[in-house]
C-alpha cells in the first residue's frame, strides 16, 4: 500500500480514530504513526474533529478503588524504581503477593526444566560448542504479561547481534509508541536493548543489538518490555513502566 | 466542560512528577472518561481497568502531551478510546446495544449502564447541537450517521455495525467511509475545528 498518498493516509487516520480500522491494518497504521509525522498529524486532526462527539456521553463517576489502584501503582513506581518490573502485576485486584509468588513458581519450573536438560547438555557440550554457529539460540527470555501469560519469546545466538522476538500473544502497542526491550541486570539500572517491530502471533520480528548478546546479557537474569514514544538509547532518567517481564536464561 | 487551561497546566506539572496535580487531573476528568469507556465497553469491570491503565499511562507520559497539538481533553479521550479499542480487539467481544430503542434486554447480565442512558444517535444529536455542527451532521445520510455513531460510541467494527443494522458489510464500509469524508469536508469548511 502506498502510504504517501495524502488522501489514503487521511482515510486510514479517520478509520483509526473512529475505531473501524481493525486487526492487522490497525497495527500497521500504528507503526506508521510512530514513524511518520504526516500520519501523526492526520490522526491528531481527526482526534480533534471527533473528540467533541464524546462530550455528550453522560459522565459516570468511577468507584474510589480505581483511583486507589492508580495511586498505588504510580506512587510505588516513584518511590521504588528497581521494583518497577513487578508493579504491573497488581492489576485486576489480584493479591499483591500473587505476582511474585507466580514468578517464583515459574522460576522453579524453569530451573527444574534446565536441570533436567543439563546432563544431556554437559555430555555433549564440546560437540555442541563446535557446532555453535549452527545452534539455534543461546539466550532465551520468556516475557509474560501482568496476568503471567507468556507473551513474547526473546532469543539470540551467543555471538550474534540480532535478537529474534516471537509473539506468542497479541501485544497492544499504544498509538505512537514502540515496543522497547530492556535488559534488567542483577545490579544497576535497566539497559535499553532495542525496539522490537510489532508482529501478529505467531509471527516473529528481529532487531539489532549494539553488541553481541554474550557481552550484553551474560549478567542479565531478567528482560522486560515497556511502551515508549521513541526508541530509548541511553539509561533512562525516569523508571520505565514495564508491561511485560520475565526470566532470561543462557542455554549455553 | 473542564477548564482547559488549568488542565493543561496541571498536565505540565504531572510531567514533572507532581502528584497533587495528577490527582486534580483525575478528579476533573475521570467521570467523563469513565463514561466514555463504559459506553464503549458496556462492562464496568473492563471500564475500570481501562481507566486505571489510562491514568497510569498519563502519569508516565504526561510529557508527551506537550508535543501533541490539541486540547488536553482530546489527548485524554484518545488515550482512553485507544485502550478501549485495544481491549475490544483483544477479547473479541461484541458490544450490543440498540441504536434507537431498548429492545435488546436479553443480555442484561452484561449490563451495568443505567437504563436512562441516551442512545448513540441521541448523543450524536446532543454533541452536534453543543458544537454547532448540526448542519454537518444533518447533511449526512441517516445510514452514514448511524454507522458513525455506532462505531464511535460503541467501538463497533464494520462487521459489528453490519450485523447490528442487518446491512451488507460492503455497504457499511462504504457508509462509514463516505460519512467520514463528508463530515471532514463539512467541518473543515465550517471552521468548526477551531
Amino acid at each position: 500500500m502506498n502510504y504517501d498518498r495524502p488522501e489514503l493516509l487521511d482515510r486510514l487516520a479517520g478509520g483509526y480514530v473512529l475505531g473501524t480500522l481493525r486487526g492487522g491494518a490497525r497495527r500497521r497504521f500504528e507503526r506508521l504513526i510512530a514513524q511518520r509525522p504526516a500520519a501523526r498529524a492526520a490522526v491528531a486532526a481527526w482526534e480533534q474533529r471527533m473528540a467533541p462527539l464524546a462530550q455528550s456521553v453522560p459522565p459516570v463517576a468511577p468507584p474510589a478503588r480505581v483511583w486507589a489502584a492508580i495511586d498505588a501503582r504510580t506512587a510505588a513506581r516513584a518511590a521504588d524504581r528497581p521494583g518497577a518490573a513487578r508493579s504491573a502485576v497488581g492489576r485486576r485486584g489480584w493479591p499483591a503477593w500473587l505476582g511474585p509468588a507466580l514468578g517464583v513458581a515459574f522460576g522453579a519450573v524453569l530451573t527444574v526444566g534446565v536441570v533436567r536438560l543439563e546432563p544431556g547438555l554437559l555430555m555433549s557440550l564440546e560437540r555442541l560448542a563446535q557446532r555453535e554457529q549452527a545452534l539455534p539460540q543461546s539466550y532465551v527470555g520468556l516475557l509474560t504479561d501482568a496476568q503471567n501469560q507468556p507473551t513474547l519469546l526473546v532469543s539470540s545466538t551467543r555471538h550474534g547481534t540480532r535478537v529474534t522476538v516471537k509473539f506468542l500473544r497479541p501485544v497492544a502497542v499504544p498509538a505512537g509508541q514502540v515496543i522497547q526491550v530492556w535488559a534488567l541486570p542483577k545490579d544497576g539500572a535497566p539497559i535499553p536493548l532495542g525496539v522490537a517491530p510489532p508482529a501478529t502471533p505467531p509471527g516473529s520480528t528481529q532487531f539489532a543489538l549494539a553488541a553481541t548478546s554474550d557481552a550484553l546479557l551474560s549478567n542479565v537474569p531478567r528482560l522486560a518490555v515497556s511502551f515508549e514514544p521513541a526508541p530509548v538509547t541511553a539509561a533512562p532518567a525516569t523508571a520505565p513502566v514495564f508491561v511485560l517481564s520475565g526470566f532470561c536464561v543462557k542455554l549455553w | 466542560m473542564h477548564d482547559s487551561q488549568r488542565l493543561q497546566a496541571d498536565l505540565a506539572r504531572v510531567a514533572l512528577g507532581d502528584r497533587a496535580a495528577f490527582q486534580r487531573v483525575y478528579q476533573a476528568t475521570s467521570a467523563h472518561l469513565f463514561g466514555v469507556a463504559m459506553r464503549m465497553l458496556n462492562r464496568r469491570d473492563l471500564a475500570e481497568d481501562v481507566l486505571q491503565e489510562s491514568f497510569v499511562n498519563v502519569w508516565h507520559h504526561a510529557g508527551g502531551y506537550q508535543a501533541a497539538a490539541g486540547q488536553p481533553m482530546t489527548w485524554l479521550i484518545s488515550i482512553v478510546r485507544n485502550k478501549c479499542l485495544d481491549l475490544l480487539r483483544a477479547i473479541g467481544r461484541r458490544p450490543t446495544e440498540s441504536l434507537d430503542a431498548r429492545d435488546d434486554d436479553d443480555d442484561a447480565p452484561a449490563r451495568d449502564i443505567a437504563d436512562e442512558r441516551p442512545s448513540p444517535l441521541q448523543m450524536l444529536g446532543q454533541a452536534s447541537e453543543a458544537l454547532h455542527i448540526r448542519a454537518c451532521m444533518d447533511a449526512l445520510d441517516a445510514s452514514h450517521r448511524q454507522c458513525l455513531a455506532l462505531a464511535y460510541y460503541h467501538g463497533m467494527s464494520h462487521a459489528e455495525v453490519a450485523a447490528h443494522l442487518r446491512a451488507p458489510l460492503g455497504s457499511v464500509k462504504t457508509w462509514v467511509r463516505r460519512g467520514l469524508d463528508k463530515l471532514k469536508a463539512c467541518l473543515d469548511r465550517a471552521g468548526a475545528l477551531t
